[in-house]
């Protein structure tokens, strides 16, 4: 009696699982695999995202090699994202640092930092386009750096940088937060104080994090897209064009949406790269704790 | 190696409350200085204060007659091991206790020949490449005491080296500790709150509680002359046995007299409650379970009282010995007796106590009136 008792249990429970996971699988598959699977299949057509269209099999994926526009996107996606992945390591970890120290103010502080997070990226864009295009130029006399096609790339980073800070920052934070306190004190024993201490003792130990941090970051700043569209729409002379933003304005816009489609699937291939490449190297320099 | 001097050293914190009062205390090159007592006591925070781990909030600290309160923990020239050990988890055994030396950028070949005599001392050359995560708690342990032997400091600090390791092990490093001391002939200052470890390892032992130093002595003079009630009952396992009783006087001797029971003093002793008039006055009378002889084992060498009924509570089996603890007429008593006592509980047994070792505490001050 009682096993029966329990295989009801237990099929009742399954049921609750089931009606729980399968509305997500559901709307997973319908917005993310399905189209997914379509636009690998777009991507030997040449369609332009509306009416007939023809299978041209891999001529997309050669011309995309040969299109001076696709490189250059590519060029400026990556240098974008390298420099604001460094940046926004090396300054998060700063802050971090900083708001795990002894300071007064330290949780109101915390909160505040945090606050870019949970701004959208349109809304930030926006408001720092109407601080480059008009309060800069008003303090310092000069052109905005958004109307420079060797600048503006500077300006996409800077705001990149001081959104991503904020979750970046909280992750440093607890992993700062794992180094237990006695370690530290031994530490100050043995003598490892100010940047011995933190080369030694604090860095190593919170390399978790880095590594976290490393590849998160850099996959979000190669999708770098809305702050593109509020700041530049990839201009001056699409000289701040990322890859998203090329596959969204030329494929759906633009009438490439074929073209596009082989362009993303090849973006889709390089990010997991990236990635894999990153934690397979930073994973071989965590400490096995 | 060097002396250390504490004078009036007090720690109060922002919120006003005092962790240690007026601290005193003239330590001498290679003394095994223990502080023992409850949790809460203050010890430890002694301890972080000599490290430098805890600012002094009033008073000196002096290492080798150096004032160093506001010297910075790593230029004290002192060592610490840690209760959780505190090693390095990214650094090998090696690494971490060739990390002190590192850092005060010693020649290679001196760090390395350090690092090995010190592996050697401690049994851990065949550990040296592995990481903290692959020792044992009784190996971490040992690792901690390279890192700090490594640097031939002036001061060893330890606090409560042993209270993480199981009870085995625990026995076989304190005698461990107890051969370096001696190997290295160095001036060590240990916390815990295990009595056990105060008597075994200290040259002398502070005792304290609530912050304020209780006794300093020698474990022999700590255990047969402790200053107060407290201290009676820390030290000593098991506890003192303490009863309330009424000092009397009959026939030119001095009485004690609990329930019906009455003991008579030797004169020495009845002469000093005597004369600082407490006959008529209720005292604590402590007498350790060892003291109280149960009348099968009467012996000739003790001075002992008047017999005493008790009736067997509890009964315990210790192996050689076992512990009885009865209730007698004014209070409970526990007494060592041997293994083959027959007493178990429920037996109607007498006992005496051996009025030499008796001691006699105030009841209001808790002081220590005679030994």
């Amino acid at each position: 009696m009682a096993n029966l008792a329990m295989a009801k249990n237990g099929s009742d429970r399954n049921r609750t699982f089931m009606l729980i996971l399968i509305p997500v699988l559901v709307l997973f598959v319908a917005f993310n695999t399905f189209p997914l699977l379509t636009g690998f299949f777009y991507s030997f057509t040449d369609s332009k995202g509306y009416g007939a269209f023809n299978i041209v099999g891999v001529q997309n994926y050669l011309d995309l090699f040969s299109d001076a526009r696709v490189l250059n996107s590519y060029l400026f996606t990556f240098k974008v994202a390298v420099v604001a992945t460094l940046g926004t390591n090396i300054i998060s970890l700063i802050l971090a640092i900083g708001l795990s120290s002894k300071i007064k103010f330290k949780s109101a502080l915390r909160g505040l930092y945090f606050v870019p997070r949970i701004l959208g990226g349109l809304v930030v864009g926006y408001v720092f386009s109407y601080f480059f295009t008009y309060i800069v130029p008003a303090i310092t006399g000069t052109e905005s750096i958004l109307a420079s096609t060797e600048w503006a790339w500077v300006a996409i980073v800077i705001v990149v940088v001081w959104q991503a800070c904020a979750q970046t920052t909280i992750i440093y934070l607890t992993g700062l937060s794992s180094v237990p306190e006695d370690v530290y004190e031994a530490g100050a024993l043995d003598g490892a104080t100010g940047w011995d201490k933190f080369r030694y003792i604090t860095f190593p130990l919170i390399m978790p994090s880095v590594t976290t941090n490393m590849v998160l970051v850099m996959k979000d700043m190669l999708m770098v897209f809305d702050q593109i569209v509020s700041m530049t729409s990839g201009g001056p002379a699409q000289s701040t064009e990322s890859i998203s933003y090329l596959i969204y304005n030329n494929g759906l816009a633009g009438g490439q949406f074929g073209y596009q489609c082989a362009n993303a699937v090849i973006f889709f291939i390089l990010i997991a790269v990236v990635s894999i490449l990153q934690t397979k190297f930073l994973n071989s320099k965590e400490e096995q704790l | 190696m060097a002396g250390l001097s504490l004078e009036h050293i007090g720690k109060k914190y922002p919120n006003g409350y005092e962790g240690v009062k007026d601290f005193n205390l003239e330590i001498a090159d290679k003394e095994f200085i223990i502080f023992v007592g409850p949790s809460g006591c203050g010890k430890s925070t002694t301890l972080r204060m000599i490290a430098g781990l805890e600012d002094i909030t009033s008073g000196t600290l002096k290492i080798d007659g150096r004032v160093v309160n506001d010297v910075e923990p790593k230029d004290r020239d002192i060592a610490m091991v840690f209760q959780n050990y505190a090693l390095y988890p990214h650094m090998t055994v090696y690494d971490n206790m060739a990390f002190p030396m590192k850092l005060r950028k010693a020649p290679q070949a001196e760090i390395d020949k350090a690092v090995r005599e010190a592996a050697r001392i401690l049994d851990l050359e065949k550990l040296l490449d592995r990481k903290p995560s692959a020792l044992s708690g009784g190996q971490r342990q040992r690792v901690a005491m390279g890192r700090a032997i490594v640097r031939n400091p002036k001061v060893y600090l330890m606090d409560e080296p042993l209270s993480n390791l199981d009870a085995k092990l625990r026995v076989q490093m304190r005698a461990e500790i107890s051969k370096l001391h001696d190997r290295l002939g160095a001036t060590i200052i240990y916390v815990t709150h295990d009595q056990t470890e105060a008597m075994t390892l200290g040259t002398r032992i502070v005792v304290m509680k609530d912050g304020v130093m209780q006794q300093v002595d020698t474990p022999s003079k700590l255990y047969g002359e402790p200053c107060n009630l407290f201290v009676a009952g820390f030290i000593g396992s098991p506890q003192m046995n303490f009863i309330d009783a009424a000092v009397g006087e009959a026939a030119g001797k001095v009485t004690l007299t609990f329930g019906k029971n009455v003991i008579t003093l030797p004169d020495a002793k009845g002469k000093v409650l005597k004369d600082k008039g407490y006959v008529g006055k209720v005292v604590v009378a402590g007498i350790r379970p060892e003291d109280v002889v149960d009348s099968n084992e009467y012996s000739e060498h003790k001075n002992l009282s008047e017999t005493i009924d008790a009736v067997v509570t509890v009964y315990e089996l210790l192996g050689s010995e076992a512990m009885i603890y009865a209730d007698v007429d004014g209070g409970a008593i526990s007494s060592h007796v041997s293994a083959t006592n027959p007493a178990r509980v429920g037996s109607r047994i007498k006992v005496a106590f051996d009025v030499d070792k008796l001691h006699v505490f105030d009841k209001q001050s808790e002081l220590a009136i005679v030994h």
